[in-house]
């Protein structure tokens, strides 16, 4: 048996090694985030936002990107929020403890741990090969089925944390399922279901690969969904390994506007939850 | 076992024994109820009367098959696969356990307070408003009417008239409980099922709502599952107990809690056990 000492110095030495993990961890993501306001914020202007991309030297903006992320973003949503909150509520409500939920819920793991890059191969194979081209749409769709597991899983888990007393309570005045689910427990689980598609929403918005075959970027204005369509992250990767400096500047101008968005759309979620709690 | 249940046994006419109970017809039989959590076999051929607007008691150790049986009265148990109830409920004449019967419409006609409040996440006038929309159509007028009725028959009016439009989930459990009653009253059921309802409150508030189970007796059938023998001696103009699956004993109350016929019943009421 050690003695107390002993004891007492291990309790030291491991509290000492996970604060000074926990401080390093802090200090890089800070470093990150000096760095990108450091480089982003001196290139943010006005121009970022009016002014379409234009070659080196010719005070070219984002404004095609980010128009296009956006675009992009919101049809993604508009198919992936209803399928994951749908799928998600009929694994908490239906689902379990049948064959149907329990592969539904294993596919779902799966690809919510599936590389992104093969989502944007699994569009390019689908669609854009056959239907002859990349286009806006291409890129939605991806975004989308990335978007899917992210809601399914956040639903479920949101649906599963309602008492099952409540769910009886409606049923026992007589109601019937779809009522008890619309009215009851998607209410009682609003806040976490909707911070679910904001979180989904934020990862959307950081992804390049599953665009670079799908949507592949566009340097000119253009909101045809049929088209190729630009967005940040894809600008952001043609412009960051360039040589020229005003569109590396752009690249961190574009890095800051994802990071805002993504960082807004973070505090308005954990807003939400403690409003409603 | 079942020797204190006689087959011809006959609950209204003992409940007329009762001085001051009048002649109370059945509103629930229970005949030859088996009921199964997948294998286990947890209510073992079941037979009893509930007589109608009156408190009737199941009263047990926990397991005893108590509240499964409530649960079998308004088919709480369909939501569960694996859950399955043999024999007859007869209701109105309807075998409830059966499937001619929508379980919606049992559990409109037979409605069911549980051990937690359960108050739903919206406004107390939204937690009354619920129920009733899915079974009428009333204009505001009438809705507001029905509210404040069930709210007054669950003692509860004073304390939330100035609050209706507030979150149900700021009230106190006591409060919750009632409003509970008040959501399960408003839709009109016959039966109102109570499943430990004040296992969760304090003293005052439990009192409070046995005062209530006492009022609405005179308009409802009420069917209590109880922890607590004083409440069940309280309340109950009929009590029965329950040991492991089987009906051991049914009688008024005044009888099973100073002279029960079956050694168990006095083991248990009197603390021996359980």
């Amino acid at each position: 048996m050690a003695s107390l000492a002993a004891r007492r110095a291990k309790d030291t030495t491991i509290k000492a090694i996970s604060t000074v993990f926990a401080v390093f961890a802090i200090f890089l993501l800070a470093w990150i985030l000096w760095t990108l306001l450091a480089r982003g914020l001196p290139a943010l202007s006005l121009g970022v936002f009016t002014n379409v991309t234009a070659p080196p030297g010719q005070n070219g903006g984002l404004a095609n990107a980010i128009v296009g992320s956006l675009i992009q973003i919101v049809i993604a949503m508009a198919i992936g929020g209803p399928i994951g909150i749908f799928a998600g509520t009929f694994l908490a409500e239906n689902g379990k403890g049948t064959r149907i939920g329990a592969a539904a819920r294993f596919v779902n793991d799966i690809l919510l741990s599936a590389p992104s890059i093969l989502v944007g191969l699994f569009i390019y194979g689908f669609l854009v090969v056959p239907f002859g081209g990349f286009s806006g749409w291409a890129g939605a769709l991806a975004l989308a089925i990335l978007v899917i597991p992210v809601v399914v899983r956040t639903t479920e888990d949101m649906l599963n944390l309602v008492p099952v007393g409540l769910r009886e309570a409606a049923f026992a005045l007589g109601a019937p399922q779809w009522k008890v689910v619309m009215f009851i427990t998607w209410r009682a689980a609003k806040a976490g279901i909707v911070t679910g598609v904001l979180l989904a929403i934020a990862r959307a918005a950081g992804e390049t690969a599953p665009l670079l075959f799908t949507s592949l970027g566009n340097n000119s204005w253009s909101l045809d969904l049929s088209k190729p369509m630009a967005s940040l992250p894809i600008a952001i990767y043609q412009y960051a390994g360039s040589p020229f400096d005003d569109w590396v500047a752009l690249a961190w101008a574009g890095a800051l506007i994802i990071t805002v968005g993504v960082l807004v759309l973070n505090i308005l979620a954990r807003l939400f939850l403690a409003r409603t709690k | 076992m079942n020797s204190a249940v006689d087959p011809t046994f006959n609950l209204a006419s003992a409940v007329a024994a009762k001085p001051d109970a009048p002649q109370a017809p059945a509103k629930i039989k229970v005949e030859n109820l088996n009921f199964y959590y997948g294998q286990n076999h947890a209510l073992k051929n079941i037979n009893f009367e509930i007589p109608e607007k009156r408190v009737t008691a199941m009263i047990g150790p926990s397991g005893c098959g108590k509240s499964t049986l409530l649960r079998v009265f308004n088919r709480m148990y369909d939501l569960y696969p694996g859950q399955r109830a043999e024999g007859m409920v007869g209701f109105d004449g309807v075998n409830i356990v059966g499937k001619e019967l929508d379980a919606t419409i049992v559990r409109t006609r037979i409605g069911m307070v549980f051990q937690k409040p359960t108050p739903f996440p919206m406004t107390i006038y939204d937690n009354i408003a619920f129920g009733v929309k899915l079974h009428e159509r009333l204009n505001k007028a009438q809705m507001d009417e029905r509210v404040e009725w069930c709210l007054r028959k669950a003692a509860i009016w004073d304390e939330t008239k100035d609050r209706l439009h507030t979150s149900a989930l700021g009230m106190s459990g006591g409060q919750q409980q009632r409003l509970c009653i008040a959501r399960t009253i408003a839709v009109k059921p016959e039966v109102i099922l109570l499943d430990e309802p004040t296992s969760a409150l304090d003293p005052i508030s439990t009192s409070k709502i046995e005062d209530l189970i006492d009022e609405l007796k005179r308009e409802f059938t009420i069917v209590i599952v109880t922890h607590n023998m004083q409440q069940a001696a309280r309340c109950a103009d009929i009590t029965a107990f329950f040991y492991l699956g089987e009906l051991i004993e049914v009688a008024p109350s005044d009888v099973i809690f100073t002279n029960p016929k079956e050694i168990k019943t006095r083991d248990y009421i009197t603390g021996r056990f359980g």
